[in-house]
Formats: structure tokens, C-alpha cells, sequence
């Protein structure tokens, strides 16, 4: 992250500790990125190499209470017309007004403070070329939207913190059964507000670890009155626990979540889909630094890491529909992160794809390289 | 080292701690009562602190770059140069603030500066506020480098 000012580069230890100092405005600009080669079994799959994702964050301080930050994403390296992937999206976009420790106010385009990956989501802070498919199909990373909300710290030294936001709802027509509620996102595109919707999160931290709760809760039925009536027709309602642990040259963290959609058969019926009516799963990672054993000096990293997820987008059904039990998801990654410095990243990975049914289940090999700063 | 710290370390036009606050931080860390005098070593400022005519230490105020706000926090070392406590007066930011939590403060009492103070290793991470994390411990270490140098120079006494 650098500063955008002319003294900026100067070393200057408190000035005048005695007195208060004006604040300046101040732009900074960082940014993060990844790239991936991705390489899975079976005939006609060659492998890819992708510039999955280059991110630009741009904030700006305006004064001592008042802040822009933002993120600005273009996925798949380039996008054209009529060609598939390729996706430039703004990720975040807000205003923080800084009340004090306890309370910053914040509006504009938010992530929802769900799980770990969806709000820390650079690519050296987790294991694993690709995020994972839990972060994808359960919790649909990345997950932002306009809203209002507010952050801070719960004071006492308690070690608590919170996020909570009244944002613009899902749309239960882009819902389907093995992604989950993921395209039904609207990510702040001339979103409808028709279903405004609450989410928020807890948390607990000491050193090396962090502990957290999620929820959201909110209608999706937009305007579809076959599907449901009122702000919150068609409600879905999530609920999610994380936890981060690091000691040593050891690490992990897991997380699970619950999605219930309790009007899945009004959505199915309306949109030819089947929509699973309870989505539901989780993952569970360790790791462990190689390079302490080998050279417990360095401040590098040589994480070897294992993760197993299981996780089902039709965990229930409503009536009516038939399971599919290839959904019934259990993807298995082993693999390596190079970490030169805490912000770059080299990655590489084997993945076990299977599912309860036996279909079409893969393996893939991936390479990756990450940065942020 | 030095060109990483600079990068990080903001300048003269830092904000700095509000008095009333960092009055606070000196009397919860040397406890109250104590004679601060205002000492000046090239450009920066060192508070001397002193209780019935013998030194019991020295703090400093600086300020570090964290994700895109500074973050302001006082380092104190007692009469032999240890660090007392690290205290965060000013945190600006809306992630990361777990630095300020006294568990991940406290990791640093007791240290010198011929210690090492490496995140990950002496200092314990914390999940989400890295950026945080490593900025402020580079900040201390450095900061305990300057004090503990100044005090052994008799620039400060």
C-alpha cells in the first residue's frame, strides 16, 4: 500500500505527541491478483491458464472520520462481447464515517460479512490455487450489495467485533440447484430493493485465533407474487460459523453454514428450477509450515495443507422434486503455498472432486501465483 | 529494513494522539502520578517519565501505515529498556483493530531490542487484521531500536 503524497516517504516519528495535528486528505492505492493454471483429468480437457482475477483498491481519507475505499475487478483478464468469462465488476464501494472505535457508520456497496473468504478474500490469505467450492456454491463469494450499515469494536477489551447491514435482497429467480442462491446475487447492478435484507456478523479474536458468527435473513420474492408478497416473501435465512487458528508453525479453520429456503417449491414453480429448499455443508483445513522443520529462521512460509469440504445445495428438497445426489458434494485439496513474503504467494494444488451419486466426478491438478498490497 | 519502514511510516503531517488520550496510556502504563517531561532527539519527541526524581522510563508517539490509515500508538520502555507496553491510541481503520486488544499487546512486554520480533514466530498473527499486525510490529521494533539506542547514547537520560 503506498501513500500518495509528496512527504510520504519520510521517517518521522511523532512530531508533537502533545498536540492535535490537522489531518490531511490522502489517496492510497493497492490492489491484489491471482493467476491461475488449472489442469483436470479426463479427455477433451486440456489444461488452462487464466488471469483469474486483478483487483485495483482505491481509497481516499478526506479527514480524520471520513473514508472512500473501494475495489475494482476485472476477471478472466479481458472482456468481450459474445466471448464466454471475462467480468469487470465493482467489489466494494462505500463511505466510512468514523464515529469512534466502537461505531463507524458505513454506506454503498458492501460484502457481506459472511464466513472468512468472502470479506478477506486475497489470494495469499488462503491455501488452495482456486477459493473453495463452498465459497462458490454455498456462500456465493464474492457477496457484496448496496446497503447501510455500521462496524466496530464492542469496547471493555473484550475482544468482540461486529458488522451489521440492511442491504438490497436476493432474487430467488436467479436460484438454482447446484449453485445455491449464487446468481441470485445482484451485486448492486440497478438492483431491485424490493426485499431489503439484514446481515450481519460476530466476532471473537485473541491471538491466532479468530472465531465468528454470520447471519442473513432477508425475502427474494422481488416482485413475483406467485413466489411470495410482502419485504419478505420468500425468505432466506442463513447462519454460519467460522473459526481461524494459528500457532506456530501450524494453522487451520473451518467453516459451516446453513441456508434455508423455505419457500423453494413457489420458487421451483415459478422458475422451472429445483432449488433445494435446505443448502447446507462445510470445510475443514490444517496446514502446516514446512519450512520450520527445515529452517526454522526463515521468515518464510512452505505451507502443506490439506482441505476436505462436503457440502450439499440440495440438502433438503421441497416436494416435488428428486434429489440429486451428484450434488451431495466432498472435494478434497492437498497441496503446497509458497509464501516469500506474507504477501505474495505461490500455490499448488490436487483436488479430489467426487460427489454421492459417482458422476462425473475429476481430479485436477492446479498452479497458482497470488499477490497483495 | 529502513526503506520498508520508511515506506510504511507516515510523516510530518501525521495525526497524533488526542492528549487527554495519550495522558490516558502514560498513567495506565507507568501508573498515575508519574512526571512526564518532553525530551526532542533530532525530529522526534520522547517523553521522559519520572517518579520522585528517578527515571522509570521513556515513551515515544509514532505513527504506521496500515492498510490505507495511520495508526497511532506509543511505545513505552522502563529505566533498563525494556518494553514496558505497546499501547494503540488512534485506530482508524475499519478492519484490524484486534492489534489494539491487550492479548495481542501484551506479546510485547518484556522484549529488548537485541530480541527478535518477527510476526508469526515471537508475535502471534491474527486471522483478518494482518496487514495490522505486521505494520505495527515492524513500527515497535523499530521504535524500541531508536529508544533503547538514544537511551545507551545518553541522548535521552
Amino acid at each position: 500500500m503506498r501513500t500518495l503524497l509528496g512527504l510520504g516517504f519520510l521517517v518521522l516519528i511523532a512530531p508533537c505527541p502533545l498536540q492535535l495535528l490537522a489531518a490531511q486528505e490522502r489517496t492510497t492505492v493497492g490492489g491484489y491478483g491471482e493467476v491461475h493454471y488449472t489442469n483436470p483429468t479426463g479427455p477433451k480437457s486440456p489444461p488452462v491458464v487464466n488471469l483469474a482475477r486483478f483487483v485495483v483498491y482505491l481509497a481516499h481519507s478526506f479527514d480524520d472520520g471520513l473514508a472512500f475505499r473501494s475495489e475494482l475487478e476485472v476477471e478472466d483478464a479481458k472482456v468481450e462481447g459474445g466471448q464466454a468469462g471475462g467480468e469487470v465488476a465493482v467489489e466494494q464501494a462505500y463511505l466510512d464515517y468514523r464515529l469512534g472505535d466502537w461505531i463507524t457508520l458505513r454506506t454503498g456497496l458492501v460484502l457481506a460479512p459472511v464466513g472468512i473468504i468472502n470479506e478477506t478474500h486475497e489470494p495469499p490469505t488462503f491455501n488452495g490455487v482456486d477459493r473453495p467450492g463452498f465459497d462458490h456454491d454455498v456462500i456465493p463469494t464474492t457477496w457484496r450489495d448496496i446497503g447501510i450499515g455500521a462496524v466496530g469494536t464492542i469496547p471493555g477489551g473484550s475482544g468482540l467485533a461486529y458488522r451489521v447491514y440492511l442491504v438490497n435482497g436476493l432474487r430467488a429467480q436467479g436460484f438454482s440447484a447446484g449453485e445455491g442462491i449464487r446468481e441470485g446475487r445482484q451485486e448492486g447492478r440497478q438492483a431491485s430493493f424490493a426485499n431489503p435484507s439484514l446481515t450481519g456478523r460476530l466476532e471473537w479474536a485473541r491471538p491466532g485465533v479468530k472465531i465468528g458468527g454470520s447471519f442473513w435473513y432477508g425475502g427474494t420474492a422481488d416482485t413475483n407474487a406467485a413466489v411470495g408478497t410482502g419485504s419478505f416473501g420468500a425468505p432466506v435465512a442463513l447462519l454460519s460459523a467460522d473459526a481461524r487458528y494459528e500457532s506456530g508453525p501450524f494453522t487451520a479453520r473451518a467453516v459451516v453454514a446453513n441456508i434455508s429456503v423455505s419457500d423453494a417449491r413457489a420458487i421451483n414453480a415459478a422458475y422451472g428450477q429445483s432449488v433445494g429448499s435446505r443448502i447446507a455443508g462445510g470445510y475443514i483445513e490444517g496446514a502446516y509450515n514446512l519450512l520450520r522443520l527445515v529452517a526454522p529462521a526463515s521468515s518464510q512460509k512452505l505451507n502443506a495443507f490439506l482441505r476436505h469440504e462436503r457440502y450439499d445445495t440440495q440438502a433438503s428438497v421441497p416436494a416435488g422434486v428428486t434429489r440429486d445426489r451428484s450434488l451431495a458434494r466432498r472435494i478434497t485439496t492437498f497441496g503446497v503455498t509458497y509464501k516469500p513474503t506474507w504477501n505474495t504467494a505461490f500455490k499448488g494444488d490436487y483436488q479430489l472432486l467426487r460427489n454421492a451419486a459417482g458422476a462425473g466426478e475429476l481430479e485436477v491438478l492446479s498452479l497458482g501465483v497470488g499477490y497483495q498490497f | 529494513m529502513s526503506i520498508a519502514l520508511a515506506l510504511l511510516l507516515l510523516a510530518a503531517q501525521s495525526p497524533a494522539a488526542p492528549p487527554a488520550k495519550l495522558a490516558a496510556s502514560i498513567a495506565r502504563v507507568f501508573g498515575a502520578g508519574a512526571r512526564v517531561d518532553t525530551l526532542r532527539v533530532d525530529t522526534t519527541r520522547v517523553l521522559r517519565v519520572s517518579r520522585a526524581d528517578s527515571l522509570i522510563g521513556f515513551a515515544a508517539v509514532g505513527n504506521v501505515l496500515g492498510k490505507d490509515q495511520p495508526i497511532t500508538f506509543l511505545v513505552a520502555v522502563d529505566a533498563m529498556d525494556r518494553l514496558k507496553d505497546v499501547d494503540i491510541l488512534v485506530y482508524r481503520e475499519p478492519y484490524g483493530g484486534e492489534v489494539a486488544y491487550e492479548p495481542w499487546r501484551r506479546q510485547f512486554r518484556g522484549k529488548r531490542a537485541s530480541d527478535s520480533l518477527r510476526v508469526g514466530k515471537e508475535i502471534r498473527s491474527i486471522s483478518g487484521a494482518t496487514i495490522s499486525v505486521h505494520a505495527v510490529t515492524l513500527a515497535v521494533r523499530q521504535m524500541l531500536a531508536d529508544l533503547t539506542a538514544w537511551h545507551q547514547s545518553e541522548a535521552i537520560r
